[in-house]
């Protein structure tokens, strides 16, 4: 849906206006905190010592997408209380996560992908498998987010689709390319104060303006299968959801080079509190929608609900809250998935299948040359929004991957503390975890993707290590580090 | 069964008492970081 200029809630030229304002701060701090990188490490790994103020806050801040901002108000509008409790529990993915990154930087003090650690762990065959899987999953989330990019700008300023989002995308691409981790980190700090402020002051004055009991009220008159806790469908996404969530984290080169990034007793620490500061975040954005009956706002498009709820209860100042909120959202998460997918592109297939004697300066230069890449395929697939049979909304393309994820958790846990798990049996774990998963997704619905792909994958895995069990020698994980990387680990705390 | 206006109000109400403290909780810890000089 295409919203005209004339009905959009913020004016363009405001719009325009802070866009530019805070493109220009995007990629000015990035230039500044990456000006002193030299090497891949630097670049990639921001020097592997990142404190906790930063750490939690790039967590949090990447974790909180465009995706939570929007799709939580439209999952509160779709499926009710359990909507926005479902979403809430993604927070178990950065908890669960936290004794993880603490093994995975005792294991590889070295290392720099999750595909690192995979390969070295699991063989060149499972190692291919989780790629394909973690490139499409990364895809789809740099796609979806690109697309919220532009379906926010649309909806609030009336700007083109493909304008805002080639805007945004390209402020991301730019500093990303100029700093690196160091700035996407950075960056996440601010953006993450300035996200929370901004749901926050929303939440709280629609609860001032509307109230608990005319919200209550007017969903029992108009939606009240919203306000039901045995909603069935939204008992599954709730269970959907926290497979999703796990899976997107345990495997994603996202959370695993901030694993490698963060300072030596930083990142257990850094995880668990993120996640117990995100865990209310989907709450508080997705409450909002339920005030739709209440303020009698009609939804064109449900993951429009959010903007168009604060503008209604706040004017023009919700729709620049809105506006700035997920514009950080956004850049957040825009940026770190450009980061971490472009260092698992230089490694993993760059150095892994082509170049393995790439020098450290080659690499640094590809990891650039992927960034721009990235940006560019991302550009390309979001500007056909509406136009393949997959893309259709924002949770569309999110869940679609969740067959993806979900599958390759087992596999990951399985890796870093099982010691006799099969490495064949973990490729196909993914492989059929993940078959099924989508079979689920297109005969059964969104809502089950994930569940039915990690339910899959963690039988295969049994079974195939339960057959044929494999030892491992932990030590090995350190000890085989690929020749050529920097000598240093950093990370004094 | 259908949850409450107490009960859903509660619950919005912590989680956005949560939500308004993590900035300054993360600003505390910034500024502890920097004096100590290990923000990185």
């Amino acid at each position: 849906m295409i919203i005209a200029e004339d009905v959009a809630i913020l004016p363009a030229g405001i719009a325009w206006g802070l866009l530019i304002a805070f493109s220009i701060l995007w990629v000015a701090l990035g230039w500044y905190l990456g000006r002193n990188n030299k090497t891949a490490e630097d670049h990639m790994l921001a020097g592997r010592n990142v404190g906790l103020a930063l750490a939690t806050a790039t967590a949090m801040a990447t974790w909180v997408t465009a995706n939570t901002t929007m799709t939580a108000p439209q999952l509160a509008l779709q499926l009710g209380v359990w909507g926005m409790f479902g979403y809430s529990l993604g927070a178990l993915g950065l908890i669960l996560f936290a004794p993880l990154a603490r093994r995975i930087r005792e294991l590889m003090p070295h290392g720099f992908t999750s595909g690192d650690f995979i390969r070295l762990r699991f063989g060149k065959f499972t190692w291919r498998v989780f790629l394909v899987v973690s490139l499409i999953y990364a895809f789809g989330w740099l796609v979806s987010l690109a697309m919220a990019g532009g379906v926010l700008i649309n909806a609030l300023a009336g700007i083109d689709y493909r304008v805002g989002m080639t805007v945004i995308l390209t402020v991301c691409v730019l500093y990303t390319l100029l700093g690196g981790l160091r700035a996407v980190i950075g960056t996440d700090f601010v953006q993450t104060i300035i996200i929370i402020l901004g749901v926050a002051f929303i939440a709280w004055l629609t609860i001032d303006k509307v109230g608990f009991e005319a919200i209550h009220f007017n969903l029992m008159e108009e939606r009240p299968e919203l306000l039901n806790l045995l909603f069935p469908a939204a008992i599954m996404f709730l269970f959907n959801n926290l497979l999703f969530g796990v899976g997107e984290i345990f495997h994603s080169n996202v959370w695993w080079s901030r694993a490698f990034a963060f300072g030596r007793s930083v990142g257990f620490r850094a995880y668990l509190l993120a996640g117990l500061l995100w865990l209310p975040i989907p709450i508080v954005a997705g409450f909002v929608a339920l005030a739709t009956p209440a303020l009698g706002i009609n939804v064109p498009v449900a993951d429009m609900v959010g903007p168009l709820v604060a503008a209604e209860v706040l004017g023009l100042t919700g729709a620049i809250v809105v506006f700035i909120v997920v514009f950080a959202a956004l850049a957040s998460s825009l940026d770190s998935l450009l980061a971490a997918t472009s260092d698992l592109v230089t490694r993993d297939i760059y150095r892994g299948h082509f170049r393995p004697r790439a020098s450290e300066d080659e690499q640094f230069r590809a990891t650039k040359v992927m960034v721009v890449l990235l940006g560019l395929l991302t550009w390309a697939a979001a500007s056909y929004r509406g136009e393949l049979p997959i893309i259709g909304s924002l949770a569309a393309v999110l869940y679609f991957t969740g067959a993806f994820v979900a599958s390759a958790i087992w596999p990951v846990v399985a890796g870093l503390y099982w010691r006799r798990a099969n490495p064949t049996g973990a490729a196909l774990s993914m492989i059929a975890g993940t078959t099924l998963g989508l079979v689920s997704y297109f005969v059964i619905g969104f809502y089950v993707a994930a569940l039915v792909g990690a339910a899959v994958s963690l039988a295969v895995l049994v079974l195939f290590t339960w057959i044929a069990p494999r030892d491992f020698d932990w030590r090995s994980l350190a000890e085989a580090e690929p020749r050529g990387t920097a000598g240093t680990t950093g990370g004094v705390r | 069964m259908t949850i409450s206006v107490g009960a859903l109000g509660t619950i919005v109400v912590i989680a956005t008492s949560i939500a308004t403290l993590a900035p300054i909780l993360l600003i505390t810890l910034f500024v502890h970081d920097w004096k100590r000089g290990c923000l990185w």
